[in-house]
């Protein structure tokens, strides 16, 4: 567990980051929507940041991770091998890489600013302290002794995390949520619309708080609860396609993955439960 | 070899089915960006890189253009949109636009006139530089069209990093420009007692516009690049706002929302929108007669969907049709000879100059 905790760790840490950064660029666009005169209420605020944090996170999630990996890594070998040591040298190592893969991002796209937020200086200080913060945040993390439910609870966070982009997108922008299910939401009848908004909505919404269940209380119920919900969906998807003649739709591999992802959280937990009873 | 017998079986099957065949007349063009024809047998390009070019359709031979003026190529930016004075005949005229640095050191957009004589461009002079500096070029627009009065639109795009200055009357981000020959600004132009405003602006709240046709009813219609989503074509009048960043269909490549918001009064609707995008490149209104089925529609070129959409409108409701996807090629221009022959540019720095036969 000892070694596992390290890439873990940075995965966490990675996503906390994320989830710090992008309300910089959702905030500071909201701040222009308003100037300019656009209706910006409270639920746009909350669709923006939420939406953001989400799409946006994704696409830099990895990108912070790399940064992460190898700046940690440096910062590791510093402590190793030298008098600096501590949780400022890490969280000035998390800085030091938002910072550099920011600037990167910018030289290797056209010179162009991919994030909104960090066109101007104070986004690009916010954007480092939340790197800082990432860096710390991952020194706590490492700092102590770790068992398996750290890794249990941060593939359940990232499951919701993952998640979270449909039930957005249901509860949002569902036209957008049903043309990616394969159908023009407008095109059915007002009864039909209703229905499936509702029941979507529902659906990962439950799978959602279920896995973060899930992963406050650690009791493997929760997880197991979501995984029958979608693979329910895809014996029921194949029942749809194989009994009732509907067109093939290979989303059923998906909800196999995602129903077998909290699956297999629950059944770590079981099986760590009993061997510790044992 | 068996792999290309099977392409060539589908290739020749996708033209039968299509009803269309196909001629490379040029090929390993540079970065071609924008083609206009002399004569039914001569055409005037240029290439990104900075070169402008006269082809010969039916011996193939091409002679450069001297005297061209130096351009900053990278990015989205370079040798861009070359058009003919409509009274060219009589005065030689071309116009053509370009990225290049301004006196700052950053890069904007040109438009520059100049005669074309004996291979060589004489008497030139830049006639506008866009108030819109950027540091790289890109989201430079360049499209050039002339209206009924003889004056000229330019398309200024938003340079990425200023969309919100699209909102703006104090710049050229995002904006239709119009001007008269010379550089100087027609009279009429609606803004010209707009506080702060600049005079030459005629619309606004635009984002990447790639096309920009004047119709023989003498309306204006652009397209534009949304972000991942959103690509619009607009029916363009003087002074209206056209909504952008304000108002969009699309999101940002990073997956960020750009505005929640697709609809807000004082703000233009588009004709259509594309999403997902499909990169609009160019556009064209055929009037000839050689494709009576393509008569009277706007023919858009389009690079992500490697095809070109036939759209016309009836009322308000568009139709849309797809052509020549059996090329499967990132199509950047798309042009008509004076007998309405359409000629097609393929994307790149080895692109072709294909023209489209007529259905049998």
């Amino acid at each position: 567990m000892n070694i596992a905790k390290y890439p873990f760790a940075i995965l966490s840490a990675a996503l906390f980051t994320v989830m710090l950064i992008t309300p910089i660029s959702s905030i500071s666009n909201l701040i222009w929507l308003a100037s300019a005169d656009m209706p910006v209420g409270l639920i746009t605020w909350i669709e923006v940041i939420l939406f953001d944090f989400q799409r946006l996170g994704i696409a830099l999630y990895a990108v912070v991770i790399i940064g992460f990996g190898v700046a940690f890594s440096v910062a590791g070998l510093i402590s190793k091998y030298s008098s600096y040591n501590g949780k400022y040298l890490f969280a000035i190592a998390g800085a030091a890489a938002i910072g550099m893969a920011l600037f990167l991002m910018v030289e290797l796209l056209f010179q162009t600013q991919l994030l909104g937020g960090n066109r101007s200086i104070i986004g690009k200080i916010l954007h480092c302290v939340a790197g800082f913060l990432g860096g710390y945040f991952f020194y706590s993390l490492v700092s102590v002794e770790r068992s398996y439910t750290f890794i249990i609870r941060f593939l359940g966070i990232l499951y919701a995390y993952l998640i979270l982009g449909s039930l957005l997108e249901w509860i949002f922008t569902p036209v957008n949520a049903a043309a990616n299910f394969g159908f023009v939401l407008n095109d059915l009848s007002s009864a039909a619309q209703n229905a499936l908004l509702r029941d979507f909505t529902s659906f990962f919404l439950a799978i959602f708080l279920f896995a973060i269940m899930g992963v406050v209380t650690l009791n493997p119920a929760w997880f197991f609860s979501a995984s029958i919900i979608l693979i329910g969906a895809a014996i029921f998807n194949l029942v749809a396609i194989y009994i009732h003649g509907t067109e093939y739709n290979q989303i059923f591999i998906t909800e196999f993955i995602l129903g077998g992802w909290p699956a297999i959280l629950s059944l770590i937990i079981i099986l760590k439960k009993d061997k510790t009873k044992k | 070899m068996k792999t290309k017998v099977i392409l060539s079986i589908l290739f020749f099957s996708s033209t039968v089915l299509s009803g269309y065949k196909y001629e490379t007349i040029l090929d390993n063009l540079d970065d071609a960006w924008s083609i206009v024809f002399l004569s039914e047998d001569k055409v005037l390009y240029t290439e990104m890189p900075g070169k402008l070019k006269i082809a010969s359709l039916s011996d193939k031979s091409i002679t450069n253009i001297n005297n061209v003026p130096s351009v900053q190529y990278g990015g989205q930016g370079g040798l861009s949109e070359v058009i003919l004075d409509p009274e060219f005949k009589s005065n030689n005229m071309i116009y053509f636009s370009y990225s290049a640095k301004d006196a700052n050191g950053k890069s904007t957009l040109f438009l520059s006139s100049a005669e074309l004589r004996e291979n060589s461009l004489i008497n030139s002079k830049i006639i506008f530089e866009a108030k819109a500096p950027r540091r790289s070029p890109v989201h430079l627009a360049a499209k050039i069209a002339f209206l009924d009065d003889g004056t000229i639109l330019l398309a200024s795009g938003d340079g990425f990093d200023h969309r919100e200055q699209a909102q703006t009357l104090d710049n050229h981000f995002g904006k239709i420009i119009r001007i008269n020959k010379d550089g100087s600004i027609p009279l009429d132009n609606p803004f010209l007692d707009t506080k702060n405003a600049l005079p030459e602006i005629y619309s606004y709240g635009h984002r990447n516009m790639q096309g920009l046709v004047v119709t023989s009813s003498g309306d204006v219609y652009e397209h534009e690049h949304g972000p991942r989503g959103g690509d619009e074509m607009n029916l363009v009048e003087p002074a209206l706002n056209y909504g952008w960043p304000a108002i969009t269909y699309g999101i940002d490549y990073s997956g960020a929302i750009i505005s929640p918001f697709t609809e807000k009064n004082g703000m233009e609707q588009p004709l259509l929108h594309w999403t997902p995008s499909i990169a609009p490149s160019d556009m064209i209104f055929y009037e000839g007669d050689i494709y009576p089925e393509l008569k009277n529609s706007f023919l858009v070129t389009a690079l992500v969907s490697k095809d070109v959409k036939k759209v016309t409108f009836i009322e308000k409701n568009n139709i849309q049709e797809n052509l020549f996807s059996e090329l499967n090629s990132r199509l950047r221009n798309i042009q008509s000879s004076p007998s309405g022959v359409i000629y097609l540019l393929t994307d790149g720095p080895k692109g072709k100059l294909i023209k489209v036969l007529p259905k049998e």
